[in-house]
């Protein structure tokens, strides 16, 4: 397991699904604000998954977990703390 | 002089959705060339000209039918050339212009018929983009159509998946596209979308200096505020108030299978035109897919929470 940081995070939203790293700071809405749609958010979990070694089951998949990077960061933090 | 300065046209050819209604508006801004919005007359001519073959190789069409009736090809195709001309040279007089461009998106379909027909008599400006963009772009023109225009019916009936089917249509188009540059190198200027929407007003200079036409930045203005000559061509052309290169790339969102798919297609074509190849991924275990189809469903819950609606698939593009 490599383990997820935030330069892997943004390298994979800039290669994978063609955001603009210099567009995106912790906080930048991903879903919400439609930059990220449903096919490429989907993407983007098992990723964090394969990345992390963190699973997110039914009730993670939330925005709080998943609208922005700094939250991905969090909740994959948070489970590796448990 | 240059041939392609003192030709009396000037044919936009490029796939469907690469950015022909773009340049049509920027075209129809020079004070000197008249482009009117997709008239089809071109296209129109390539299905009159479209001649088949029988198994002895009798050919079947309206070039072989007139010559039994004593009317020669040259015949024939000189007075279709002259009613396909008559109306761009009559509306350009009309607005006071010296030289007529015309683009319909589907002329591409054509090229043999439109190389009969026109020959060297025209100017060619072929434009290229980048195939998996040009898939996208087509599949949602399709789906905000509801309908499937005639000539990419084979593709649809030959590849049920529909942007197979569609970066299939463009690796034809493309393909026949450089080879009709080719055959016509003094009359033919290749542009690449990618630099027309990075750099309007260089990209349209070099292409003036071919047409031996001057270009001021103050033209790109006027055709993105003309209101003038709204018609038949791509709709959301005449939503934007600049030229950006946001609809560059937008085939990297498409899912791994896909792209994969995709790019065994294009590939070939991509590297002919200059382009880099798409990367395959690795092909990944089947759990990982599964796993993204149930993180989809689930996702599903998220819609209306506070999010901007918006389907799978490619984003909307500034133009074809």
């Amino acid at each position: 397991m490599t383990g997820l940081d935030r330069d892997t995070l943004l390298r994979f939203l800039e290669e994978r699904l063609g955001l603009d790293p210099a567009e995106i700071d912790d906080e930048t809405p991903l879903f919400s604000s439609g930059l990220v749609d449903s096919v490429a958010l989907a993407e983007l979990v098992v990723y964090v998954e394969n990345e992390s070694g963190v699973s997110f089951e039914p009730e993670d998949i939330t925005l709080e977990h998943l609208d922005t990077v700094g939250r991905i960061l969090r909740f994959v933090a948070t489970r590796h703390g448990r | 002089m240059g041939k392609a300065e003192s030709t009396e046209g000037i044919l936009v050819l490029g796939p469907p959705r690469s950015g022909t209604t773009l340049l049509r508006r920027l075209l129809d801004a020079h004070p000197r060339i008249a482009c009117p919005p997709e008239t089809n007359v071109f296209a129109a001519c390539g299905r009159f000209l479209r001649s088949e073959k029988t198994a002895d190789g009798v050919g079947i069409g309206v070039l072989e039918g007139l010559e039994y009736a004593g009317f020669s090809r040259e015949d024939v195709l000189s007075r279709l050339r002259e009613l396909a001309f008559s109306f761009h040279r009559e509306y350009a007089s009309r607005q006071g212009k010296a030289r007529w461009a015309a683009k319909t998106a589907f002329d591409a379909f054509y090229l043999p018929e439109i190389e009969a027909l026109c020959g060297d008599r025209c100017a060619y400006v072929c434009l290229e983009r980048h195939g998996l963009d040009v898939a996208c772009s087509i599949q949602e023109l399709c789906e905000k159509n509801g309908a499937y225009l005639r000539e990419l019916h084979d593709y649809v009936v030959r590849y049920p998946a529909v942007l197979e089917a569609f970066a299939h249509a463009w690796a034809d188009l493309a393909r026949g596209i450089r080879a009709f540059a080719a055959s016509h190198p003094e009359h033919s200027f290749l542009l690449r979308y990618e630099d027309l929407v990075a750099e309007p007003d260089a990209t349209m200079q070099k292409l003036m200096g071919f047409l031996g036409e001057s270009w001021d930045p103050e033209f790109t203005s006027k055709a993105l505020s003309s209101r003038e000559t709204v018609g038949l061509g791509d709709w959301k052309t005449y939503g934007r108030s600049s030229i950006d290169a946001s609809s560059v790339g937008r085939w990297k969102k498409l899912p791994r299978y896909t792209l994969a798919r995709l790019a065994e297609i294009c590939n070939p074509v991509l590297e002919l035109c200059g382009y880099e190849p798409v990367r395959v991924e690795p092909e990944e275990p089947p759990e990982a897919a599964r796993r993204r189809y149930q993180v989809g469903l689930l996702l599903q819950r998220l819609k209306g929470a506070g999010r901007k609606d918006r389907e799978p698939g490619p984003e909307p593009a500034p133009e074809e």
